[in-house]
């Protein structure tokens, strides 16, 4: 029988090509800035055969991506990275394309729909769709995929740790909205015979890998934000900074590539370890960030801030707090104080613009408050701090380790919603599920014992009620090409994750800091 | 005895008794809301009873000893009066402990906006903005341990009615490390509970089984941390003790 499709679905479909329609507009607008040219992104298939050069360079909206590959090219012919290596054609470089900075943006997904008819491997049904049982074919089953660039995570509830055991969650979770169909579907859902959650999230960048995994400051065996042991990587015994993934279920590389291969490439048997460390070789050799920012110009001159580009990321120290002395998190040095030779007044106006927006980045105080895992960390709530506070790690703007945290981009109140009204006709298109903190816990210090949430993060993994909601915050490199932001795509561009953060912590920029902020940002 | 001695005892346990009252008068418990003031550095946090404002501390970093409390939920605060000069408009309180309480107040909003009248005495050691290349603190090293080995007890302080937090990382590292260093045999935990007599005269025990609960978690903290080769021998004092806040806490002793 044919799946009745939500009207929620129908109309994201209408909503699609409205969306479709707009990125074309987008697109020529910033081709008549002078330096995006009009050759299209480019899509690496699985299986083709190419060669990575050292340095290679990719248009997107706001100018140009770098991509760096440290030591050797890479052959892409027989590689495990760019091999489909499961039965639905899909390899790793299906969701972390070069172009896109290693992930893969809206514009790209919605350019394959319209190159392939939607048969591209990317929308494979398992989770490329927004549940299995929807029809293929029909944009609406891929609406999540299509409109906010979300694949379909499904995760054991109760959680199971990492030796198989379940976890008792201290929260009961409810589905109170199931748009996708997939949390109240009888084989897939929460009381199926083998219960699962559905929450949709972004594929993350992978590139500059030394960041993610790294293993100095923070890292210790005790979670800094809560006392618990930290995740060990089962090689060496050591503890790992937790933050690679968004709920930093898999601490290491190694593990992340067997859960995606299992998974998302739907390869039922095991990689060899030729395969794995293939990956990981590659995944610990590539640099991504902007190169070049219309108007602007070069982002990499000799001479210029030591913040920018693929090499300087390379180069770069990892693991380490940034400070307002010795390493800034994004060190700008004296580059572009002083009007350079050459330097047109367009070009100086935007690199005066960058450098106001670091200043903004780093020393704008504004008052951060009821945010799990920053404000429970001995800085009091609300705290006066800047952006850098918790994005604070050298080079990357990431947390330094266990860096999930709750800032309100799936928990309500904060979370992005759909307004309900009588005169709305749009409709919710993520789950929302209610989560009840158990008798024998203290309730969650800014939401109570019942609170509602889009995705429980990584409570999905620890079952701790003041995990819930809490993202491992993303590195801030190569924004500019892989549109939208958050782990739900809740912000379709940098202006408005700029936004997110004015509302949710009342910081009140004027619209000159917005504008300077979103250019700094668009230059990583 | 000599009448003379009877009066100089006499006196001297009216002096101790005039003491020990103004000692328990200094010395305060009370539960309240707690209010930030901003001030053109860094907010300083502040909490009023009994008609008075209290100066608790400032907004620093994660190293400090003091960590501010939150808006939306009410203070304990344990602390000794002090006579020092005000600090953002209140009295100062030394060796002040506080308590975030568990439960929401969501009446509890005060953020008073800066003022000429209320700038700190001092340069705080962190700024609002990124740090100057350090923490603002220094946590003491302890000496390495030399041969021969000896049992170590180690203690863990906790907020009222709490487990364990951000707080704890670092001294369960220096059990860690003791236990691994000494080859540890045997690890004795034992957990406690609380009970504060407030200021007001009234009484705030921390809830039913919370020793049990420290004492298990913090063996399994350990073990889970890696530290598995160890005997472990866990118990707890489930009747609460009396006194400040130290009555809150877990010890774990490390035998060689």
């Amino acid at each position: 029988m044919r799946r009745h499709v939500p009207a929620a679905l129908l109309l994201s479909s209408a909503l699609l090509f409205g969306t479709l329609a707009s990125f074309q507009a987008t697109a020529s607008k910033a081709d008549s800035g002078s330096v995006v040219r009009e050759a299209p992104r480019e899509w690496w298939s699985p299986g083709d055969e190419r060669l990575i050069p050292e340095f290679v360079t990719y248009k997107n909206e706001w100018g140009e991506l770098g991509l760096y590959l440290e030591g050797e090219p890479v052959q892409t012919k027989g590689h495990a990275f760019f091999e489909p290596l499961g039965p639905n054609g899909r390899a790793c470089v299906s969701c972390h394309q070069p172009s896109d900075g290693m992930s893969l943006s809206v514009t790209s997904i919605q350019q394959r729909w319209r190159d392939t008819g939607g048969k591209d491997p990317i929308f494979a049904k398992f989770d490329g769709a927004n549940c299995p049982t929807l029809p293929a074919g029909d944009p609406a089953s891929h609406s999540l995929l299509l409109t906010r660039g979300l694949f379909r995570i499904s995760l054991p509830w109760p959680p199971k740790a990492p030796d198989g055991k379940s976890i008792d969650p201290e929260f009961t979770i409810e589905v109170v909205r199931d748009p996708t169909g997939c949390n109240t579907d009888a084989k897939y859902g929460l009381t199926s015979a083998n219960p699962m959650i559905s929450v949709y999230r972004r594929p993350r960048p992978v590139a500059n890998t030394k960041y993610t995994t790294h293993q100095r400051f923070g890292v210790s065996p005790f979670i800094g934000k809560n006392g618990l042991p930290t995740a060990r990587d089962p090689e060496t015994g050591k503890p790992v900074s937790m933050n690679l993934m968004a709920d930093a279920r898999h601490p290491t590389l190694k593990m992340q590539a067997r859960d995606a291969a299992a998974t998302h490439l739907e390869f039922a048997g095991r990689l060899t370890d030729g395969q794995i460390a293939e990956i990981e070789d590659f995944e610990r050799r590539i640099y991504t960030a902007q190169v070049r920012l219309i108007q602007a110009g070069s982002l990499v001159e000799p001479d210029g801030p030591p913040a920018f580009g693929p090499r300087n990321l390379a180069k770069g120290e990892a693991g380490v707090l940034g400070n307002n002395t010795t390493r800034y998190v994004f060190p700008m040095g004296d580059a572009w104080k002083e009007a350079k030779p050459g330097e047109t007044a367009e070009q100086r106006a935007k690199r005066q613009a960058i450098r106001r927006g670091h200043d903004i980045f780093f020393f704008r105080t504004f008052w951060i408050k009821d945010s799990m895992h920053l404000n429970t960390v001995g800085l009091g709530n609300p705290t006066k701090r800047t952006c850098a506070t918790c994005h604070g790690m050298h080079m990357t703007g990431m947390d330094s380790s266990n860096g999930w945290m709750d800032i309100g981009t799936t928990n309500l109140p904060w979370a992005k919603e759909v307004p309900l009204n009588p005169w709305n006709k749009q409709t919710p298109d993520l789950p929302l599920f209610k989560i009840t903190c158990k008798p024998a816990v203290l309730p969650h210090p800014y939401l109570g014992r019942v609170f509602y949430t889009q995705d429980p993060g990584r409570a999905l993994s620890s079952g701790k009620c003041n995990d819930v909601g809490t993202i491992v915050m993303q590195q801030f490199r190569g924004l500019a090409s892989r549109a939208p932001y958050f782990s739900n795509g809740s912000a379709a561009n940098i202006r408005e994750l700029v936004d997110f953060y004015d509302r949710r912590y009342n910081i009140q920029f004027t619209e000159q800091e917005r504008l300077d902020l979103e250019t700094f940002l668009a230059s990583l | 005895m000599r009448r003379g001695s009877m009066m100089g005892g006499i006196a001297l346990a009216t002096l101790l008794a005039h003491s020990t009252a103004i000692a328990q008068e200094r010395n305060l418990a009370f539960i309240s809301c707690p209010i930030v003031r901003d001030t053109k550095t860094v907010p300083c946090w502040l909490a009023e009873y009994g008609g008075e404002t209290y100066y608790l501390g400032i907004q620093t970093d994660v190293s400090a000893d003091f960590y501010p409390p939150s808006l939306g939920h009410q203070v304990l605060v344990e602390g000794e009066k002090t006579d020092d000069a005000r600090i953002c408009g209140g009295i100062p309180l030394k060796n002040v402990v506080v308590s975030v309480m568990p439960e929401r107040a969501d009446s509890c909003q005060t953020l008073l906006m800066a003022e000429e009248r209320y700038n700190l005495p001092f340069e705080p050691p962190r700024p609002p903005g990124p740090s100057t290349g350090r923490l603002a603190f220094a946590y003491p090293q302890p000496d390495k341990p030399q041969p021969p080995y000896q049992p170590k007890s180690f203690t863990l302080h906790y907020d009222f009615d709490a487990t364990v937090g951000f707080k704890h990382p670092r001294f369960l590292i220096l059990v860690m490390d003791y236990a691994q260093l000494t080859g540890a045999k045997s690890i004795s935990i034992v957990g406690h509970r609380g009970r504060t007599a407030l200021s007001d005269g009234g009484m705030l025990v921390e809830r039913d089984g919370l020793a049990e609960i420290r004492a298990k978690e913090v063996s399994e903290l350990l073990r889970g941390a890696g530290l598995t080769a160890p005997n472990y021998d866990v118990s707890w004092v489930d009747e609460p003790e009396t006194g400040d806040s130290s009555n809150r806490r877990v010890t774990i002793t490390v035998k060689p």
